[in-house]
């Protein structure tokens, strides 16, 4: 019995001396002092080694999109590392094609800063701020559709262009979470720079939507960063065609906004889908674009009404409707935003009719 | 049987609510390889395995998928709708293999009985014989799928 006491006694110290020396190493062996982190040649920041490139990062309130919370699973975070990221990890390569691989991207998120570092960031994201908000309005738009409104707390003001997302912050409410980004398409008129409305679609079991429907209340704070993102309208005056189902309202709705606000002229017609007319939102919102901008047309599609609704308008799959009733569309730019299997189709509709490949510009789900 | 450090670490992430509101495990106290086993009996039981499971699965998604959301007809008197949602989820098995965040529901027109997968769950049945603990909000009961989809 003395001879199991005292065994278990020596291993226990052993364990411990070793946990000891692990502790002491990681603070005194793998300390990596202060690195440099030089961004673009023109800034360089300095940071403590030993984290991940993406938190060094954030600590200096520079947000780089990443959906994981850095652990590596979303592949949002690339940017390009020019000298001192060390080797390419295996948990990075999934992510990244092989021309990103030349170009020397790498995930933000995997690379350690042990010394100093060279990277690259596009100029846009430089300018990506983190924001307070404080939820001053929830609607229901569909049975699991919200309108969330926020209000950015002090005298802060969002500078975005139309068609650009932000990243919500939500934070740990469920044993065993942990804070995780998602990106929305900001709703909003982006004039109204004191203000952020985001269209949520609930995802079953989802981290952040649950968080939004379940337990956001009016009032509440939390952090958003932005924006970001490449969809927007271009600068020609060529006639543009939307094509949105679901939330996918959210970012046609800004853009829609963005016309009014700077006069556009610009011919245009929006064909948003849904299911059945109760999943349809917004509608008089939308169809008083009608009256306010130049050349405006909003065309509603159900795919399959219910005969107790009494829709009258078109009916079919929002890709069926585009194909039936838009004419000369070589001409057209197209702006889609909805699920991967929507843009799918809609880009060989589009293709059909005409439009170039070039000209189809798209904000995916995915 | 002693778990491994592995599967001591699989099963917190799993209890987790890292990838899923709520986790996979859902109640479920028993160990993930003693889910696995029980649910791959389940399958086998039938006269069915985990591989043809799956391939039936992926192809009723396929087909409902070109109904945009709408529910189309995927064959043997069922209907398939398909919903999709921003963002990929991943698997919480370590290693890298992410999805598509799109929701199968297959529904038996003559009997009403329905069942709801994601992209997820057919490779979680698939790789892993994993089809989420009792109590999981997502949990496919083996036996429900397999009477609605064969």
């Amino acid at each position: 019995m003395v001879t199991v006491f005292i065994s278990v006694l020596v291993i226990s110290s052993i364990g411990g001396v070793l946990a000891l020396l692990l502790v002491l190493s990681e603070k005194f062996i793998a300390n990596y002092g202060i690195c440099t982190v030089d961004i673009n040649a023109e800034k360089q920041i300095e940071v403590q080694g030993g984290q991940s490139l993406l938190s060094c990062l954030v600590e200096e309130d520079i947000f780089i999109p990443s959906a994981c919370g850095g652990r590596g699973t979303c592949g949002y975070c690339k940017l390009k590392v020019i000298e001192g990221g060390g080797l390419l990890l295996p948990t990075e390569t999934p992510f990244l094609s092989d021309q990103e691989q030349k170009d020397d991207i790498r995930l933000s998120c995997q690379v350690k800063v042990r010394n100093d570092i060279f990277i690259e960031i596009e100029k846009e994201l430089l300018s990506v701020r983190q924001y307070e908000c404080i939820c001053s309005g929830i609607e229901d738009l569909t049975h699991d559709i919200k309108l969330f409104k926020f209000g950015l707390a002090g005298s802060e003001e969002i500078d975005f262009i139309a068609g650009q997302y932000v990243q919500l912050l939500t934070p740990v409410y469920f044993k065993g979470g942990e804070e995780v980004y998602r990106a929305y398409s900001v709703a909003s008129d982006p004039l109204n720079k004191g203000a952020i409305e985001l269209i949520i679609r609930l995802v079953p079991n989802g981290i952040c939507t649950t968080y939004c429907f379940e337990h956001l209340s009016i009032g509440d704070t939390i952090l958003m960063n932005g924006p970001y993102g490449e969809f927007h309208l271009s600068d020609t005056e060529s006639p543009m065609v939307f094509i949105a189902g679901g939330s996918g309202m959210a970012p046609i709705r800004c853009i829609l906004s963005h016309m009014l606000n700077t006069g556009s002229k610009r011919k245009a017609v929006y064909y948003f889908g849904a299911n059945k007319v109760s999943e349809l939102f917004m509608i008089d919102e939308i169809k008083q674009f009608e009256n306010d901008l130049d050349d405006f047309r909003f065309v509603p599609v159900v795919a399959l009404p219910d005969p107790a609704e009494h829709w009258t308008g078109l009916t079919g799959l929002v890709t069926e409707a585009v194909e039936s009733d838009l004419e000369n569309a070589a001409d057209y730019e197209a702006y889609l935003c909805g699920s991967p299997g929507m843009i799918e189709a809609s880009g060989k509709v589009l293709a059909k009719l005409g439009v170039p490949e070039g000209k189809i510009y798209f904000d995916s789900f995915a | 049987m002693k778990k491994t450090p592995e599967m001591e670490k699989l099963d917190n992430f799993l209890r987790s609510s890292r990838i899923v509101a709520g986790g996979f495990m859902g109640e479920d106290i028993r160990d993930v390889d003693e889910v696995i086993v029980a649910d791959t009996r389940s399958v086998e039981r039938l006269g069915y395995s985990l591989e043809q499971v799956a391939a039936r699965m992926h192809e009723i998604t396929h087909i409902a998928k070109e109904g945009l959301g709408v529910c189309v007809d995927v064959g043997a008197g069922l209907k398939g709708c398909v919903d999709e949602a921003k963002g990929r989820i991943v698997c919480p098995w370590p290693h890298p293999a992410s999805f598509d965040k799109r929701l199968t529901t297959v529904t038996d027109v003559e009997s009403g009985k329905e069942i709801t997968w994601s992209d997820l769950h057919i490779h979680l049945i698939e790789e892993h014989g994993f089809f989420e603990g009792i109590g999981s909000a997502m949990r496919i009961e083996p036996v429900k799928l397999i009477t609605i989809i064969f």
